[in-house]
């Protein structure tokens, strides 16, 4: 079943932010924190509605809300590995998609964050992720949309 | 629905070999028969022929019957609804980073504009 030859396609980005790691970390851990960022633009994202149970096993649910028209994108998913202040992986249960997110000290209270997206295929497979999935497509493809419909998209703060 | 959701997985799998990605980027600039394909590789023609199989299986390419040059023709409509995929997610986490990064400067008390160091 686990191929390990199989490829398993990854998507990967960085940034580098003026801030000490241990505080990044806890941004990406803490509620209080996430709520002021996890919404992309055009989106916000409830603190009562984010749930970050840190440690293996436990659950990371968000909920972004378009700020246009009140629909809601919730993400669930099931902490893998918790190494502070190294690195995050968690598995969303609808796609099967693992994230780790690795956080690197680059000196000078600058830190490194990589975000790399593996999908699992053999997870996909089920048909429930699989719906699941073309659920989240198709609503991402809605609230994109949405973002790129008119004049001050952009405006988001 | 089944369909496209095998159909975005195959061709992520299709697409995460170096190789593959090479030869769907030529493709993108028009068509190629085989050899001259695997001209700017280091592999035989059996070599190429495998990861063209594997782009043709999953709808990537096509290949006309026409004699033994068979021009490998890319369909560009396939990788669609991966891209799509990929621009969402790509704009999520980078809008996410943005709003971080102004999170973080306000925590930190915002000194002033020093962002070049």
């Amino acid at each position: 079943m686990n191929d390990p030859t199989a490829p398993a396609a990854e998507l990967v980005f960085t940034r580098a932010f003026e801030a000490p790691r241990e505080l990044v970390f806890q941004c990406m851990t803490q509620p209080e924190h996430l709520t002021h960022f996890w919404g992309p633009a055009g989106t916000s994202a409830p603190i009562e509605l984010i749930t970050v149970d840190a440690r293996p096993g436990g659950a990371f649910e968000t909920v972004m809300i378009n700020d246009a028209d009140g629909s809601r994108y919730p993400t669930r998913a099931v902490f893998d590995e918790i190494v502070e202040p190294e690195r995050l992986v968690w598995t969303e249960t609808h796609s099967g998609m693992t994230v780790t997110v690795s956080f690197t000290d680059l000196g000078g209270s600058r830190t490194g964050v990589e975000i790399r997206q593996v999908r699992v295929p053999e997870a996909f497979r089920s048909p429930e992720a699989q719906a699941g999935f073309l659920t989240s497509l198709d609503r991402f493809a809605g609230y994109l949309a949405t973002l790129t419909a008119g004049p001050g998209a952009e405006e988001s703060r | 629905m089944t369909v496209v959701q095998d159909q975005l997985d195959a061709t992520f799998t299709a697409l995460a070999d170096p190789t593959r990605r090479a030869i769907v980027a030529r493709l993108a600039r028009g068509d190629a028969t085989v050899t001259e394909l695997a001209a700017p590789f280091d592999l035989t023609l059996p070599g190429i022929s495998k990861h063209l199989k594997v782009l043709e299986r999953c709808g990537l390419i096509s290949r006309t019957r026409r004699a033994q040059f068979r021009p490998c023709h890319l369909e560009a409509g396939v990788l669609d609804p991966a891209a799509a995929w990929i621009e969402d997610n790509r704009r999520v986490w980078t809008q996410r980073f943005d709003k971080l990064d102004a999170h973080l400067r306000d925590l930190q008390g915002a000194p002033n504009e020093r962002n070049d160091q």
